[in-house]
């Protein structure tokens, strides 16, 4: 592996243009990932987190000052299309198609037979905690499955690096913590290289290798934060005081950036 | 998908209506230069049975071919305004403007083309059904997802994978909307087209009506264009029910 890790942004920006406003939505962002990281990244609401991954999935491209580098590699535009895969902050699912084939998207798009692609989506069913809903539609179904099928479809597309934007943004507590337990069993088993938005502090460390927190917009790495729980990890952990430590340092910053956020658009 | 609506209501109402048109029309004693009763204007229907059912088939024939072609030329019109928008803001101006030429005289020219022809009533019925159908088209390509689009991008899709997996189904549903209307005005054109004069067809046999004021004959005319429009429309909804059953979320 080169030494710049899997991904590494360097002095990435981004500001958009429209009716003669400049916003400048990310400030020279830098940082490594490592291979096989699980990295969670929170910050204020619009401090240009989902703005990053869109870079980072090719969809958008960085201003000229920075790069964004892949396995060693920089990239330009539009590169790293169909290289990582991207779990939009919406579920996305499309409403024609049965679960099944919602899932096998991807596959689909890779130019696998539909058969095949079915095949192997159905295989994933049981993990998924969704078998017996594979022909189902999508208004069939819960918020916390619509998410694990959008998740599942993500998987599916198999690269090694997999951008999670709050994928459990919209369920209520109970389910959130099943799902997040269940996630790092996923990962554990299939190994892949993780970025994961999130609004929410203990889901960050209770996660992540690492936390990054962003600052308020225009937004920047505001602190990286290595967490050294020891894995597997379960919902016990949250209450040991190494995970309070740490959660009481990343509260104190995140809550600045928040009122930062909101004095701003007062 | 859906559920299937009931076709009771539907029928009931169609059982009272004939029922009273045929019963309580006569017993009221409604001038029958008003509205005749339902059993004269079958009788006179079936007195004129082989030319109403020839004039059925001729117009029918000049309304789906009208509407075939319409609706393929409207939707591929459509998609090329949809992907090349300078397309549209050069051309979609003229072909409004175009539809707001009275079918009438519009059929004047194409009559005055194409002669006394069944292709002069074709032309007309395209005519009139390809614009929803493009507009349709048009605005169905318009609502689709910027978001559906990109996650597609982001797994490597091509544009013409976009289009058959992504925008295609999510214009479907208003497309549908758009045939729909095209079909009726469709046989609105096959009939005034008939009009301009010909031999054959249920257009043909209303202004024949019309002339000689025969008021069973105008009525049987009335309801042979209900069932003709109401056929391949009802077709259109089979297949809406059956495959595009889906809404914009
Ligand atoms: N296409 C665009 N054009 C103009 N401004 C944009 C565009 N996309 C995003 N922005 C702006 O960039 C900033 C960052 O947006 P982004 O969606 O990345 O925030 P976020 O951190 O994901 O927010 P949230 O946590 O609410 O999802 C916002 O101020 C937004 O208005
Ligand atoms: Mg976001």
């Amino acid at each position: 592996m080169p030494a710049e890790g899997l991904l590494a942004l360097r002095n990435v920006w981004k500001r958009f243009h429209s009716g003669g406003t400049e916003t400048v939505a990310l400030h020279d962002v830098d940082f490594v990932i490592e291979p096989g990281q699980f990295v969670t990244l929170i910050g204020p609401s619009g401090c240009g987190k989902s703005t990053l991954f869109n870079i980072i999935a090719g969809l958008e491209e960085p201003d000229g000052d920075g790069s964004v580098l892949f396995q060693g590699q920089p990239q330009r535009h539009r590169d790293l299309l169909g290289k990582v895969s991207f779990m939009p902050q919406k579920d996305l699912l499309f409403p024609w198609r049965t679960v099944l084939d919602n899932a096998a998207l991807a596959l689909e798009i890779e130019g696998m037979p539909r058969k095949a692609a079915r095949q192997k989506a159905a295989a994933l069913f049981p993990e998924f905690g969704l078998q017996g809903f594979e022909k189902h539609y999508p208004r069939q179904l819960s918020g916390g499955m619509r998410q694990r099928v959008a998740l599942m479809r993500t998987f599916l597309f198999e690269r090694e690096l997999l951008l999670l934007d709050e994928p459990f943004g919209a369920l209520d507590a109970l389910t959130r913590s099943m799902m997040q337990r269940w996630l790092l069993e996923i990962w554990a088993r299939h190994r892949r290289t993780v970025l994961f938005i999130t609004h929410d502090i203990d889901e960050a460390i209770f996660l992540g290798d690492r936390v990054i927190v962003m600052s308020a917009r225009p937004g920047t790495v505001r602190c990286d934060e290595r967490v050294d729980l020891p894995r597997p990890r379960s919902g016990e952990v949250m209450l040991t005081p190494q995970f309070l430590d740490v959660k009481r340092r990343l509260l104190a910053i995140v809550e600045e950036e928040s009122r930062k956020t909101f004095s701003a658009s007062a | 998908m859906e559920e299937r609506p009931s076709l009771i209501a539907p029928v009931a109402t169609a059982i009272v209506v004939v029922a009273a048109w045929w019963f309580l029309v006569p017993l009221l004693g409604i001038n029958p230069r008003y509205l005749p009763s339902l059993s004269t204007v079958v009788a006179d229907g079936l007195s004129i049975r082989s030319d109403l059912v020839a004039g059925f088939w001729r117009t029918f024939v000049e309304t789906a071919l009208g509407f075939l072609v319409g609706s393929l030329i409207g939707f591929a019109v459509g998609v090329v305004f949809a992907y090349i928008p300078i397309l549209e803001r050069a051309f979609l101006p003229i072909l409004v403007a175009a539809q707001t030429i009275p079918v009438i005289a519009f059929g004047a020219i194409v009559v005055i083309w194409f002669g006394n022809t069944i292709l002069a009533k074709v032309v007309i019925a395209f005519y009139l059904s390809f614009f929803p159908v493009t507009v349709a088209t048009i605005r169905g390509l318009e609502t689709v997802d910027r978001d559906r689009e990109n996650l597609m991008r982001s797994f490597g899709a091509s544009g013409r994978q976009i289009f058959l997996k992504l925008a295609l189904p999510t214009a479907l549903p208003l497309i549908m909307v758009g045939l729909k209307i095209g079909v009726s005005f469709s046989l609105a054109g096959a009939i005034v087209g008939e009009f301009f004069g010909d031999t054959v067809g249920l257009g043909v046999l209303l202004i024949q009506a019309l002339y000689f004021e025969q008021v069973p004959r105008i009525w049987v005319l009335i309801v042979a264009c209900a069932i003709l429009g109401t056929i391949p429309y009802a077709l259109l909804v089979l297949v809406e029910r059956r495959w595009v059953w889906w809404r914009a979320e």
